[in-house]
């Protein structure tokens, strides 16, 4: 193995030789600090490979051939090399893609860019204090070099004024951490770190203030919040490269060095940095809100981001081995992800974050921008997400459960600005200017997504558990990327194979619950999936969503351990997001859906971990073993999770808009399967937890009043709704607080009757979806009332609107009668009276925006524009005709699904199961044949239609407007078309329930959340000298906060 | 004594510098300042290395090897010293540079002229 | 219960009584209240005049197979809802076809006529009708409430959901009909009645003198005639329903006759006597005073 010493040794070599080199020698120049950056790079490399997969111990060097402290060590252990290998090549990458700045300016340049590398090397594996100042000095010294590499003339005045400040501030702290040194040293006798450790210098005179100032210097390099406002200004003025450096190298390094102090300084310091790194986290987050400009945005997030990992730092007392595993996978997440979407910001020409638009047409750097925003927010596979995992689990085992809502509220606010930001990248205007083509600037960010990956892989290896990016499920997903440019009709043969071709594969695994879910996740997904075919091109983008989505769904299903369900939890989300993203208005509401559902999942996250005490492995069956004051609170913050995902009363205002701009074919699937996710997530959590108490209420109860109430007022603001799809996603609310409330009922019956109603629901919700986005396609419009009499040229659609509306309501002899007759019985064997009168009110109302469906868009007037339309295509008829069959098999049959779910829920509510004797189904109350009502119903109906029919067989079809009335003759079906405002009476009746009072609750919240942003960030003045005053100022706060606790 | 004396100054001269830097608006003003506030430093890291009655650190017919060990104050500070003292002045010379070029861009020194970067 | 070939002869017996009780029935009615308005009303007979005259028309026009539709829903909705319900407690031969399912389908069945009505009518062009539709639909719906709730608080009492079995438990005494063993439920189940009857103060629907124009004068001929039948079907079959339930049911003919025409009466009283409510104020009317008494008949059962 190398010496580590030679990573010092070759830079100033390099440094040197290139001082002899003639000026025009650019290009030899480059080509000589190239390899001195690659050597770097290879020598940590080799050591990574040697400390952590060959086993080899950590190695001390000695520089002057004698031990400390009389000369300086360094120390290459695992920790130092991963960072040095970070280091040194994010100063590689950085030096490829400065290229033409640095052939600009020359090898003085260059010189300066290797210096900087040197000395974050030196900063890591120094064991010397008074060799860290130096090495830090260093850094600064050549961070006001670099600061002036800059790839546009105007940034370059600017640069100056950020450098300035800069140096202002670097002043101060080398002050500070000169007079801590000296101190230290007078108490302790040795400047070796690990000497000055073991000393105790907490315990010596003087000793205490000493380790202050040497710790507030070295944190204050870490741009904690106030004290950075210099950082900011680099950030938004320098190189893009260079940012990239100054974050993830500078940063990386800094923490070390803290790290390394905070060995001196023992346990009693560890809650200080806690307290200063989520105070960073959070409000750095939040401030990120107010930004335009996308450097200084990332730059915010930057500092929040080398916050979060200082809080780790301050958490190292209670997580054991997992230290490293944690603080290492946030870090190297941050700094791949954080330098890659700073060279990302190279490409684009304008600032503001809109003009990222550009990035649109360029698929490959949309991948880019994704990995890194993903890497940045901790979602799966990547490194992130492992560490969050595990974080949270020993924060809740030792109680320090505001902490980890902190963190949790901190990364929600960080996951909502990126994400906002992709959604501007989608959806806004491009810009004029496009990407600059820079061959090598490309191959630099490509070999930060390729790091990102590979990270994302490595971290799943040492995680302990199963290899999320080894999981079949999301590898499928994962290779729709590489299938990206062949027509969508070939992809989609391939995702319906697949989603076929999975449940073949395993169906004899499930039990008959979740049989029942994977069925219509697999196979209702492929069903649904037919009506892609009707699109034509490629399709970028929206299948490795889907099928994201689709992954995420059966790894749920197939989840036994927490983190698995967790990490299913959260593909399915993402999955879901990129689809709803591709409607074309639908920007805020995918945004909206995405931080309602990660604030979902943050919630589950945190119930399982409390839940969990500290088990590495928490199964989802332990849940029944969860201790009780303990218990109700898990159930809540789980149950709150699952909601948010069936969109129950106080967390749907996503909803509407979300599933109403989709794509036509993709609201079926986001209302029709993703939802019934929540409701699996439900089932699991009641078959484990059951009914729990707080404070002496019963949840289940207060789950019965939330779903009454979620059914009760979707259906009201849905028979208010002119717009066809909103008024099915308001349904969809009402529909899931149904399922909800027969869950909450916690007896055989209401679960009988919820499982009926996934089913249900996802067949006749697709049906009304597809049917409804077909006769959108064709009229080009969403709007009731603009539609109308299209039942003859629609003839199709409109049976199959029929039959679903029939379906729905419950009105014999079609399958939702037997939904309601299971729900009677089942609140008939319980005890809550009260939540039950609620939904009854809401069934009558159901009825009539079902009608009101039917009634405007196929029957009354045809309108003038439509008469020439056709039908539907006809990849969206044939999965509507083939749901139409199955609602009429399940009229008639409902024992098919029924029967085995019936006798698996025995296990769990033995009493109240039915009778299936024959052709009538008894339960402890009542009775019912479904076979026999569709007879005599059927004989009776069409009896009396045939003997119509044969009476006026000789009558003539009458024309659209051969009629009279009002004593006029109408000729225009504007005027004798009835379809706005259809439910006046109800509005004025009861139009006060639906004032959108929730919407103005959540609206409250985040204009708040904005306005203190804005507020708090007048804070950075711009004054150099302010700065310098805010540094003080934290120093002086953080002296007196630890001094008096 | 004379060690007291020094590390009062020391802190004297930090506590000067601090003021002159964040009460002076002129930049030459503000890198004097910083300039002061690093000669205390020194002056501090100097002090601290003094111990009563002994000698300079420096081997020769005074002081041989063997005495050198309850002869001498501490080496150590002296070194760091003269480390520290390089180091800043390479800063104030990059302060220095700094100031020129923002002069030349906008013909003033007023720190508070150079705003554009905020929030 | 079982399904036996008997029974469909039986069914349409028990159909022909009640379809000539009902014709009968509904032209006395008319008689008794037009002569509360001091005019001599039409014959007796005049129900069966009408239909045999429209069964005999033909039309000669159609607005599409959607305008079939709704009266042949209709009529399949009021003789379904006859035929679900046994009309003579503890005869075999008079318990139609209730086999098939209990009072929850009979409780959902109301709406198949409701809804093929509404299918139906708007094809006829005239805006009128769907205006008459959505008044009917919410009208309805707010009615159905308190009813929905009456009928369930009689199913806690009794514990069952099968009509036969609340039937035999109301047997015995006139005491022992729910009228008083549960009154509170009855009179929700009542003010929904007058709701649902079409008759004033609930009659905006139809809305006889405001808009001559509405889905009955739209259809015309067999299509009447259909709805005409259909019109004396529904009306009994609904009162067997809150006979059996609410009134001890009929162990024979003759009190069947009885009990159906006096229940009748009762919405014919109130509608002779009361103006006429506005849609909005009848949905507020049905969620003001009859819904509280539903609630309370459940809570206090």
């Amino acid at each position: 193995m190398v010496s580590a010493v030679y990573i010092i040794i070759a830079a100033l070599a390099a440094a040197f030789i290139l001082g002899f080199l003639k000026e025009q020698w650019r290009g030899l120049a480059y080509v000589i600090t190239l390899a001195a950056l690659a050597f770097m790079s290879w020598v940590s490399a080799g050591w990574v490979w040697a400390l952590g997969w060959q086993g080899a111990e950590a190695v001390d060097i000695l520089t002057a051939g004698t031990e400390p402290p009389f000369a300086i060590n360094l120390r290459m252990g695992l920790p130092e090399a991963v960072l040095t290998l970070l280091v040194n090549l994010t100063g590689l990458l950085s030096a490829l893609y400065l290229k033409e700045v640095l052939f600009r300016l020359g090898r003085r340049s260059l010189v300066v860019l290797l210096i900087a590398i040197m000395a974050l090397s030196g900063i890591i594996l120094t064991r010397d204090i008074f060799n860290l100042f130096v090495f830090f000095e260093l850094v600064v010294i050549s961070t006001g070099g670099l600061i002036l590499l800059s790839d546009d003339v105007q940034s370059n005045s600017r640069a100056l004024s950020a450098g300035f400040k800069y140096l202002i501030a670097s002043q101060i702290i080398s002050v500070l951490l000169l007079v801590g040194i000296i101190f230290a040293y007078h108490a302790t006798g040795t400047l070796n770190i690990d000497g000055m450790a073991g000393a105790d210098l907490m315990a010596l005179q003087g000793g205490v203030i000493a380790f202050f100032l040497m710790f507030i210097a070295i944190v204050a390099e870490l741009k904690p919040f106030p004290a950075n406002g210099w950082a900011l200004d680099i950030y938004e003025s320098a190189h893009p490269a260079f940012s990239a450096i100054f974050s993830a190298a500078t940063g990386a390094a800094a923490l070390y060095a803290v790290d390394k102090l905070l060995l001196i300084g023992g346990v009693s310091w560890l809650p200080v940095a806690t307290a200063i790194g989520i105070v960073t986290f959070v409000v750095s987050n939040t401030l990120a809100l107010s930004q335009s400009n996308d450097r200084r945005l990332l730059g915010y997030s930057s500092i929040a981001q080398i916050g979060l990992v200082f809080t780790v730092l301050g958490q190292r007392d209670i997580l054991g081995d997992d230290y490293y595993y944690i603080a290492f996978g946030v870090l190297i997440a941050h700094a791949v992800g954080k330098a890659g979407l700073y060279w990302l910001s190279g490409l684009v020409a304008g600032r503001g974050l809109t003009d990222w638009s550009a990035l649109r047409g360029h698929p490959l750097l949309i991948f880019a921008f994704l990995t890194f925003v993903f890497l940045l927010v901790g979602l799966p596979p990547f490194p992130g997400f492992y560490a969050k995992w595990e974080l949270a689990r020993y924060l809740a085992a030792e109680g320090r459960l505001a902490l980890l809502a902190l963190i949790l509220f901190g990364a929600l606010i960080e996951a909502g600005y990126l994400f906002r930001w992709f959604g501007y990248i989608i959806k806004r205007e491009r810009p004029a200017q496009g990407v600059v083509s820079d061959p090598l600037k490309q191959v630099v960010i490509f070999a930060a997504v390729v790091a990102g990956w590979a990270m994302a892989f490595l971290w799943g290896e040492l995680s302990g558990r199963a290899n999320l990016l080894l999981a079949l499920p999301l590898l499928f997903a994962l290779a729709f990327l590489l299938l990206e440019w062949l027509p969508a009709w070939f992809k989609n043969i391939v995702a319906i194979s697949g989603l076929v071709g999975y449940f073949a594969m395993t169906y004899t695994e499930y039990d008959p619950l979740r049989l029942i879910f994977i069925i219509i996740f697999t196979l209702g997904g492929a069903l649904t999936l037919l009506a892609s075919f009707h699109t034509s091109g490629k399709r970028i983008g929206f299948y490795p969503g889907a099928m994201l989505m689709y992954a995420g769904l059966v790894m749920l299903i197939r989840a036994t351990d927490s983190f698995d369900f967790f990490a299913a939890w959260e593909l399915l989300t993402i999955g879901s997001y990129f689809l709803i993203l591709r409607g074309k208005h639908s920007e805020p509401h995918a945004l909206s859906y995405a931080i309602f559902s990660l604030a979902g999942a943050f919630s589950i996250l945190a119930g399982f971990a409390l839940a969990a005490d500290g088990a590495v492995h928490f199964t989802i069956q332990s849940l029944s073993e969860v201790a009780t004051p303990l218990a109700p609170w898990v159930f809540i913050l789980l149950a709150v999770g699952f909601m948010t995902k069936t969109a129950a009363i106080g967390l749907h205002i996503w909803l509407p808009g979300a599933h109403a701009e989709a794509e036509t074919d993709v609201s079926p699937m986001v209302s029709g399967i993703l939802l019934k996710a929540g409701l699996y997530g439900l089932m699991m959590l009641m078959l484990g937890m059951g009914i729990q108490e707080l404070h002496g209420i019963k949840l289940n109860y207060v789950m019965l009043w939330i779903g009454a109430l979620s059914a009760l007022l979707g259906n009201l603001m849905a028979i208010f709704e002119e717009d066809a799809k909103r008024l099915l996603a308001y349904s969809s609310i009402g529909q899931m607080g149904y399922a909800l409330f027969g869950l909450a009922l916690m007896n055989h019956l209401g679960w009988l009757m919820a499982l009926m109603f996934v089913i249900n629901h996802y067949i006749y919700k697709s049906m009304l979806f597809m049917s409804v986005g077909g006769v959108a396609k064709r009229t080009g419009t969403r709007d009731m009332y603009r539609m109308g009499g299209l039942i003859t040229l629609m003839p199709l659609s409109f049976i199959a609107v029929m039959i679903g509306i029939i379906a729905v309501s419950g009105v014999p002899p079609l399958s939702g009668f037997g939904g309601r007759w299971i729900f009677y019985n089942a609140i008939m064997s319980s005890e809550y009276r009260l939540p039950m009168l609620i939904i009854f009110l809401s069934v009558p109302v159901a009825f009539l925006y079902l009608f009101r469906l039917i009634h405007t868009i196929f029957l009354g007037q045809l309108k003038d524009e439509h008469r020439r339309i056709k039908e539907a295509p006809f990849w969206l008829i044939l999965p509507q005709m083939i749901y139409v069959a199955c609602l009429l098999v399940f009229a008639l049959v409902p024992g098919i699904a029924l029967r085995h779910v019936d006798r698996y829920l025995n296990d769990f509510f033995p009493n109240g199961g039915l009778g299936w004797d024959g052709l009538l189904i008894t339960s402890q109350y009542g009775y019912w044949s479904p076979i026999n009502i569709m007879i005599i119903i059927g004989v009776i109906f069409m009896l009396l239609f045939f003997w119509l029919l044969f009476v006026n067989r000789k009558a003539q079809k009458v024309k659209q407007f051969n009629i009279v009335f009002s004593a006029e003759r109408p000729y225009r079906p504007e005027t004798t078309h009835f379809a706005w405002n259809f439910f006046a009476p109800y509005r004025k009746a009861l139009g006060f329930m639906v004032q959108p009072f929730v919407t103005l609750f959540w609206n409250t919240i985040t204009d708040f959340l904005h306005a203190a942003a804005n507020l708090v960030r007048r804070l950075y003045t711009g004054n150099g000298q302010t700065y310098a005053y805010h540094l003080l100022l934290f120093v002086v706060v953080v002296f007196f906060v630890r001094m008096g606790v | 004594m004379i060690a007291q004396l020094a590390m009062a100054t020391g802190f004297a001269l930090i506590l000067i510098g601090f003021y002159g830097a964040l009460t002076n608006r002129n930049i030459l003003r503000m890198i004097v300042a910083f300039s002061v506030a690093n000669t205390g430093v020194h002056l501090v890291l100097v002090a601290v290395g003094y111990m009563n009655g002994r000698t300079a650190p420096i081997l020769d017919s005074a002081v041989s090897a063997t005495e050198a060990v309850t002869r001498i104050i501490d080496p150590v500070p002296q070194a760091l010293v003269l480390t520290a003292i390089v180091i800043g002045m390479g800063v104030t010379a990059l302060m220095l540079a700094f100031a020129y070029k923002l002069y030349e861009k906008k013909r003033s020194l007023d720190i508070g002229k150079f705003t554009e970067l905020r929030w | 219960m079982e399904f036996e070939w008997i029974k469909i002869p039986y069914s349409l017996l028990t159909l022909f009584i009640v379809v000539n009780y009902g014709l009968l029935m509904t032209a006395f009615i008319a008689k008794i209240a037009a002569r509360v308005g001091r005019r001599h009303g039409i014959p007796i007979y005049q129900n069966y005049i009408d239909l045999i005259k429209n069964y005999g028309l033909r039309s000669s026009i159609t607005h599409g197979v959607m305008f079939y539709l709704g009266p042949v829903f209709r009529l399949s909705g009021g003789v379904g809802l006859l035929l679900f319900v046994p009309s003579i407690y503890g005869s075999e031969m008079f318990s139609n076809l209730s086999f098939a399912g209990d009072l929850i389908l009979a409780l959902y069945f109301i709406f198949f006529g409701t809804l093929g009505m509404a299918l139906g009518a708007a094809e006829s062009g005239s805006p009128h009708s769907a205006i008459g539709i959505t008044r009917g639909l919410s009208q309805v719906t707010a009615a159905e409430l308190p009813m929905a709730l009456a009928v369930f608080s009689v199913a806690l009492q009794y514990e069952t959901l099968s009509i036969t079995e609340i039937v035999a438990a109301q047997q015995g005494s006139v005491l022992n009909w729910t009228l008083f063993t549960n009154p509170l439920a009855v009179v929700a189940a009542m003010m929904a009645f007058l709701g649902s009857m079409m008759r004033p103060p609930f009659d905006v629907v139809l809305a006889p003198q405001e808009i001559p124009i509405g889905p009955p004068t739209e259809y015309h001929s067999s299509y009447l005639a259909l709805m005409q039948t259909n019109r004396v079907i529904f009306p009994v079959a609904k009162v067997v329903i809150y006979t059996n339930l609410f009134f001890g049911g009929a162990t024979n003919w003759p009190i069947f006759f009885l009990k159906v025409f006096l229940i009748y009466m009762v919405s014919a009283f109130v509608g002779v006597a009361f103006p006429r409510f506005r849609v909005e104020q009848s949905i507020r009317w049905f969620l003001i005073w009859a819904m509280p008494l539903g609630i309370l008949a459940i809570l206090l059962v």
